[in-house]
């Protein structure tokens, strides 16, 4: 999906950026509450729809879970988990996507010019004409949201609906919501509204209620209001995700080192050939002519 | 060899130097035949073949060399195909030349740094050099060595979603670092093979090097294939 109307600020796979910053556009975010999330499903449906996926084949895991994971056709899945909790038992939903990072693990990861992009209001997008399908993506990825479509032979996720942001309007997903646990505005709102929310949850007895924005990442362009926030596992979230530590040093440190060296090693050559020249055999006397050969080792 | 007995004979020295290894031939030693060559020059066919549709897959510095093959997304299927051939004919190449390549005592000195720097400088030369010198040997080793950790770290590139994401991420280190030295290995042997050693590209593309070329690098070797020992085991 690729937005016209929205500069980019950072691309995959590209040394020098071509961001202007003329146009300041203020980020944006969507928040989930999955604390009055209901499990209706009707955000998977909206996904589907608006995007134009599938139908994919459900799975029944036993759970209220559509399917046991996301799929290049299904970039937005309802997680369902039943947990003991204070002699009783709590139902947990949690919107798994695309999170948009601040700093995109995929991103930073993907060696294709421009196949994944941040856009000015933040949204992580994936171009499929640049997209080489090499799955690089998967791997700098600290939520394992990234698919690869075999059809199509490209990797595929949530575009937060970039093509009807750009339009002004609200994702799909958000649309469809009927208990209004999930909602879209600026990142900046959308934070407040998550302190208000927990602050609420904590006066009614979620004591242990947060606002999921995990800051190894830059924080994230969905922002979840967790509350069991104690028990991150309970919703299949990482406690700390970070840019995996190998494609950082793979991105910044070896490669850059790999192209000095490249380039040194041809140096080095051309500038040994200038000093030493080359080692030839001796030109006086001439050539030996076949039938002396000599027992004894040069000097 | 009826077709050959109605040769002219100059062409016969040529077929012979075809055939076999470390004869002499008028003025000049047979140092590889065409086997050899032609498995030498299959590997450096598709070393660079990988080399050239990777880099732009590795930084958007070479990003440029896509368009030698049609695009990146042509590269991406490229890539591992010929990394693929590329180790096989790499194989080819370790069992055709590992009698040649075998270490002796006097090779270790080559894992010091020293003896590399003097070599460079033209210096401390061994009149017990044979027809590979200790450079050329470790060389062989690790390219060999290199092939190998290329292509596992690359088979995992390749398909990176039916490995963990640790083996993934260990994976692309290994394929970086292997292919960084590989890659500076492999200039300054084409530095050493070419402008730095007059009349050694000679003998990779013809077979043969002149005895004055032989004395030289390899005292060793001039002296057994001119002493009438024609074959080493």
């Amino acid at each position: 999906m690729a937005a016209h109307n929205l500069e980019i600020r950072r691309s995959s796979a590209s040394l020098w950026g071509g961001a202007t910053g003329m146009r300041q556009l203020p980020v944006v975010s969507k928040f989930i509450d999955t604390t009055t999330c209901i499990g209706c499903k009707a955000c998977e449906v909206a996904c589907q729809e608006w995007n134009d996926l599938g139908p994919v084949s459900t799975r029944q895991t036993g759970t209220y879970q559509t399917m046991p994971e996301l799929d290049p056709e299904f970039w937005n899945l309802i997680r369902f988990n039943e947990q003991e909790f204070d002699g009783g038992v709590v139902w947990l939903m949690r919107k798994d996507q695309c999170m948009h990072c601040e700093d995109p693990g995929c991103l930073a990861a993907c060696p294709a010019p421009g196949a994944i992009v941040q856009y000015e209001n933040g949204i992580v997008d994936v171009n499929p004409e640049a997209c080489i399908g090499c799955g690089f993506c998967a791997t700098g990825c600290p939520f394992d949201v990234p698919k690869f479509h075999a059809k199509t032979g490209k990797m595929a996720k949530c575009t937060l609906c970039v093509d009807r942001v750009e339009s002004g309007l609200e994702p799909a997903c958000i649309k469809a919501c009927p208990t209004g646990c999930l909602q879209f505005g600026t990142k900046d709102d959308m934070v407040a509204m998550g302190h208000a929310r927990v602050e609420q949850l904590k006066a009614n007895g979620f004591a242990n209620a947060v606002l999921y924005d995990p800051p190894g990442v830059g924080g994230t362009g969905v922002v979840t209001v967790l509350g069991h926030g104690d028990h991150l596992e309970w919703y299949g979230l990482p406690r700390d995700p970070r840019v995996p530590l190998g494609v950082r040093f793979w991105k910044s440190v070896l490669r850059p080192l790999g192209v000095v060296a490249i380039f040194g090693a041809v140096v080095g050559a051309i500038g040994h050939f200038m000093y030493q020249g080359p080692k030839e055999p001796p030109q006086t006397g001439g050539e030996p002519t076949g039938g002396e050969p000599p027992r004894t080792p040069r000097p | 060899m009826s077709a050959t007995a109605s040769r002219p004979p100059a062409d016969s020295a040529i077929l012979r130097a075809r055939r076999s290894e470390d004869v002499v031939v008028g003025d000049e030693i047979v140092r590889h035949r065409l086997a050899t060559r032609a498995i030498h020059w299959t590997v450096a066919l598709f070393f660079f073949l990988a080399l050239f549709s990777g880099l732009p897959i590795w930084t958007p510095v070479f990003g440029w060399m896509a368009h030698l093959f049609g695009g990146l997304n042509v590269c991406r299927w490229l890539h591992p195909w010929a990394g693929l051939a590329f180790f096989v004919s790499m194989l080819v190449m370790f069992v055709h030349w590992l009698g040649e390549m075998r270490l002796e005592p006097n090779d270790r000195e080559w894992l010091r740094p020293r003896k590399m720097i003097e070599y460079m400088r033209y210096q401390g030369e061994d009149p017990e050099v044979g027809k590979y010198n200790g450079g050329q040997k470790l060389f062989f080793f690790a390219a060999a060595l290199g092939a190998l950790g290329l292509l596992l770290s690359g088979v995992v590139v390749w398909f990176p979603l039916e490995f963990p994401r640790i083996v993934r991420e260990l994976a692309i280190l290994i394929h970086d670092v292997t292919f960084i030295l590989f890659v500076v290995a492999v200039v300054f042997h084409i530095y050493l093979g070419t402008a730095a050693e007059p009349g050694t590209f000679h003998s990779m593309i013809r077979g043969t090097v002149r005895k004055p070329w032989a004395r030289l690098h390899h005292p060793r070797w001039y002296r057994e294939v001119l002493g009438g020992k024609t074959r080493r085991p």
